[in-house]
């Protein structure tokens, strides 16, 4: 158990970092590489030991440590702690970076053609930043982690990616830095408020507590937006999505990856963690709000979807789409639908990382990502068209299949919620449930277009799917395929956390 | 008896300066003018004893000297250490600027001494008289030190700067003598001491009005903001590295006790100067997206941080005052490291202007490194003090009141654009370019390279921990 040290699994990436710019790697590209890939399954393993040691029953932070200075917490005079701890939903997030990045450096070795040091630098320093966004126990310490994020990425995709990516950076940044300063704004009333109502100077997300009556209505319902915005820049919601289609289009492979699956799974994961574990009486008031914003987020980006002709733009708008699956859940406010979000969010992380791979593979293949362009792959790569065709179906959502449980755990639980809304809630869900039409309809039309249809004579040499990519695309299906028939490995962890969280929201 | 009494008591580091001044003086006449290393050494060894000095002067309880003229306290004894240690930085960056002008070496620094003097002096002035003098002699000491440049656009600078400066101390002289026809006072003290009995009318507002609207030109904000660029940009950059920091450190001092003291009354004021700030912020930010020369953009930045603490400081309170302690530490360190960075360039004979940054990145990693660190600081980006200094200032806001809410979050809005242009510049550094030679820059200016690397390592390590000083800022705050 002493092996098991949350600060180590945060902060190791950091010294990996700084390890490759020791004089031992040179400018060896094979070398700075592999031990990159080694150090990921490394991390990945010790982050399943987190989970060995877990126990769901009991609901209290496991694995909580503090780091101090000289006796003196972080910011002691607003008792800010540097303080990390896991739950059930930190530990499910975590293992999903550590899986994720260690898919994306393997993915990395076709995509990446210079200044290998600097990239693998900044995708660990990504890493700590990302684990110390789900790990972080103090409000003001998950936006230290959840700014950090903004500067690998503004390299990562500035640096390797294509077409306008120095542009497309810098509206990424620039969105997230303007949702986070929103934000930050609602962190730092919520953390004041909550100062003058209990005269308590902590941000510790456990000591806060803001259920109690004397803690003004008005006041939390405006933190509750305030904080809604930056998640919602992340998520994202829909009038504020327009950087995620730039950003995945000009971001390089194992980039687009890691920020479809883990980064927008952040704006979800504060959600929770904000909106709806420290003030539950504002979500119930913005639920039914966020419930149309969901329903647009899954129609209107689906009907985009479909009129796409860009590959990696139909996935993109997918994600979104898929995000809106998530609100969804999270809006029903009962158990089924909640726990079906998180799952959804799973899902979704390791299907559109597959998605994104397979894009990934076929572009530099053919350097084209015009669905006009292709046709008739099929006839020269059948192992790939294999993997996109389970990929595929597991975002429409076929049974046994990951992205079947989320969905329909989703649906349930919105459909069974019991809510006063203008519209009875069982009618958004059946329109929110036309998803399964629209996304088999833009699914199915990237497939036919690109592997089968009009067969080109000039795609008849291409090479099928290399080793590593492989092992990345077989990696994704097979957890996709496991946790189809066995979604209750996911759930049994989340049960814990999800019935101390509902009991405040339950209507 | 009384006098030689007070001098003793408080005024040792400023007699320490007085004295450095006039051996700068008279050395002046007696060597020869090449001798920048010993001019330089001495100057240092005056801040050192000067700082030294500090630890002697009676701070508590509070010493109110020259017929009340005088005062120290924790808070002038913190204002003084700053300034005396960002000089203590500032005196090694100053080589080139002597060095290429052929200049004399000990009258640039006695004049930097005398700016040095007026600054400590302002800050521990307690009536109007004491600090309108202070202030004159750090502005004379900065007319000349800003034409010591050679060519007409520093002289050009400063006969701007003369000018705005001469205004904006009629305005704000037309103010105080406002404040003294309707109490018959210029002691702060006695000041807030009357109003205590009598109403404020609504000319005591308007003179407070026209006495914050004379300091803002020291601060760079509007209405007297639009010298900045032009005089960032004629100065040579260890003259704009001064200027960018130990008048506005002073100013601050002294408009922070203003407003807890002798202007607390009036809540136009608060209203005014919350408004200057947002619109410098708004002026500043959208200036600096079109800036091209590396100068002109710090001078864009150096004013909009200046309306950050403005606000905070508008909004008078115990808390409010800690925060504006603490970014000003912050932005000090953060501002002579990207200074040295500059001056590091222009003695590697790289031009100011942002397209020339290219490469640095793949030649120069560690300077670019600490360079990045400081601008990135500059933006607010985590584990650097900007972060914690941001958050800490814009905390102080928020809970100033509700109503102040839509003025923060336009003040977001322009930090927004100010996280653009900071980027570019770092984005710049890290592009691959053929047509720009990439040179290894020399290890000529090994002085600024240290104080790079010193500002940057304190940028970082304010940014991880900076428990001790807030609660050093919030000691100081507590007791004004």
């Amino acid at each position: 158990m002493h092996f098991i040290s949350i600060l180590a699994l945060i902060f190791s990436p950091l010294v990996a970092a700084s390890l490759l710019f020791s004089p031992f790697f040179k400018n060896n590209e094979v070398r700075i590489r592999r031990f990159s890939k080694g150090f990921a399954s490394l991390h990945l393993l010790y982050s399943l030991g987190f989970l060995a040691f877990f126990n769901p029953v009991n609901d209290d932070i496991s694995y909580y440590k503090e780091i101090t200075f000289f006796g003196t917490s972080w910011i002691q005079p607003l008792g800010l702690k540097m303080a990390f701890g896991m739950d059930g939903i930190s530990l499910l997030m975590v293992i999903l970076t550590s899986f994720i990045f260690l898919l994306a450096l393997i993915a990395s070795k076709s995509n990446i053609r210079s200044k290998h040091k600097f990239y693998y630098s900044m995708i660990f320093l990504l890493q700590t930043a990302l684990l110390g966004v789900f790990c972080a126990r103090d409000m003001f310490l998950f936006f230290m982690f959840w700014e950090l994020e903004l500067i690998p990425m503004y390299f990562l995709i500035g640096q390797w990616g294509g077409g306008k990516c120095k542009a497309s950076a810098m509206k990424f940044v620039l969105y997230t830095f303007l949702g986070s300063l929103f934000m930050l704004l609602g962190i730092l009333l919520l953390h004041f408020y909550n100062f003058a109502t209990y005269g308590n100077m902590t941000a510790d997300f456990s000591t806060i507590s803001v259920t109690a009556p004397e803690f003004p209505m008005f006041m939390q319902v405006l933190i509750s937006i305030l904080l809604l915005i930056g998640f919602a820049v992340k998520m994202p919601i829909v009038p504020l999505h327009t950087w995620l289609p730039d950003a995945h289009v000009d971001a390089p492979t194992p980039v687009s990856m890691i920020l479809a699956a883990i980064l927008l799974k952040m704006g979800a994961y504060g959600l929770i963690r904000f909106n709806m574990q420290l003030l539950p009486d504002a979500f119930k008031i913005i639920a039914p709000i966020l419930m149309i914003f969901a329903l647009i987020n899954i129609i209107y980006t689906a009907l985009i979807a479909y009129a796409q002709t860009d590959l990696k733009k139909i996935v993109a708008y997918s994600s979104i789409s898929n995000m809106g699956i998530v609100i969804l859940g999270l809006c029903s406010l009962n158990v089924i639908g909640f726990s079906g979000a998180i799952f959804q969010m799973i899902a979704h992380g390791v299907i559109s990382a597959g998605l994104f791979m397979l894009v990934g593979i076929i572009y530099i293949r053919t350097k084209t990502r015009e669905m006009v362009d292709l046709g008739g792959l099929g006839t020269a790569m059948p192992r790939l068209m294999g993997f996109a065709l389970i990929l595929a179906l597991a975002s429409v959502g076929l049974p046994l299949l990951m992205g079947f449980v989320g969905e329909f755990l989703v649906f349930l639980g919105a459909f069974n919620s019991s809510y006063d809304t203008i519209v009875p809630i069982k009618i958004y869900t059946v329109l929110a449930i036309s998803i399964l039409i629209l996304s088999a309809a833009y699914m199915f039309r990237l497939l036919h277009k690109t592997f089968f249809a009009n067969i080109f004579e000039k795609w008849n040499n291409l090479n099928d799917i290399m080793n590593h990519e492989f092992v990345v695309l077989f990696a994704l299906v097979s957890a996709i395929g496991f946790f189809g028939i066995f979604p209750m490995a996911i759930i049994n962890i989340i049960q814990p956390v999800l019935t101390d969280i509902l009991q405040y929201l339950q209507i | 008896m009384e006098f030689l009494n007070n001098l003793k008591n408080i005024m040792l580091p400023e007699i320490i300066i007085i004295l450095f001044i006039f051996i700068q003086i008279i050395l002046s006449m007696i060597l020869d003018l090449k001798h920048y290393k010993l001019s330089k050494w001495i100057t240092v060894l005056g801040i050192f004893l000067a700082t030294s000095m500090c630890t002697k002067v009676q701070i508590d309880p509070l010493y109110s000297g020259f017929k009340n003229a005088i005062i120290s306290d924790n808070y002038t004894i913190f204002f003084k250490v700053l300034i005396l240690v960002s000089s203590f930085f500032i005196v090694f960056l100053t080589k080139r600027t002597i060095t290429t002008r052929r200049g004399n070496a000990f009258q640039f620094n006695s004049l930097i001494l005398t700016a040095i003097l007026g600054a400590l002096t302002l800050v521990s002035s307690n009536d109007f008289i004491t600090m309108f003098i202070s202030m004159e002699t750090l502005t004379f000491a900065l007319f000349f030190l800003i034409a010591f440049e050679r060519g007409h656009v520093s002289k050009e600078a400063t006969f701007k700067y003369l000018i705005i400066s001469a205004i904006a101390s009629a305005v704000f002289l037309f103010g105080v003598s406002y404040l003294y026809g309707i109490t018959g006072f210029f002691n702060f003290t006695s000041i807030y001491d009357y109003f205590i009995e009598k109403n404020p009318t609504l000319l005591y507002s308007m003179a407070t009005i026209m006495i914050t609207c004379g300091l803002a030109f020291k601060l760079g904000v509007i209405p007297f903001a639009n010298w900045i660029l032009d005089i960032y940009e004629g100065a040579s950059t260890s003259v704009v590295t001064f200027l960018s920091i130990i008048p506005k450190v002073a100013m601050f001092g002294i408009l922070a006790r203003l407003l807890v003291f002798p202007l607390s009354y009036s809540f136009e004021l608060t209203f005014v100067l919350v408004t200057i700030s947002v619109v410098t912020a708004i002026w500043a930010n959208g200036l600096a997206i079109r800036q091209t020369n590396i100068k002109r953009l710090l001078a864009c930045s150096s004013s909009a941080n200046a309306a950050y603490v403005l606000f905070a400081a508008a909004l008078v309170s115990v808390f409010n005052l800690s925060t504006v302690l603490f970014y000003l530490i912050a932005y000090i360190f953060m501002n002579i490291g990207v200074f040295a960075a500059v001056i590091i360039l222009e003695s590697s004979e790289f031009s100011n202007y942002l397209y020339e940054f290219k490469n640095f990145a793949y030649t120069n990693p560690v300077f670019t490194l600490c360079f990045a660190t400081c601008i990135l600081g500059l933006a607010g980006f985590p584990i650097t003090a900007g972060f914690i200094s941001k958050v800490y200032l814009f905390s102080a806001i928020a809970r100033s009141g509700l109503i102040f809410l839509p003025f923060l979050v336009i003040l977001m809005f322009t930090i927004v654009i100010s996280v653009y242009y900071y980027l570019r510049v770092v984005k710049l550094m890290f592009e691959k370019s053929d047509v720009v030679a990439s040179e290894v820059i020399a290890h000529k200016t090994s002085s600024a390279i240290v104080i790079l690397y010193c500002c940057a390592t304190i940028t970082i390590v304010l940014g991880i921990c900076p428990s001790k000083i807030i609660e050093l800022c919030q000691l100081i705050a507590y007791n004004v």
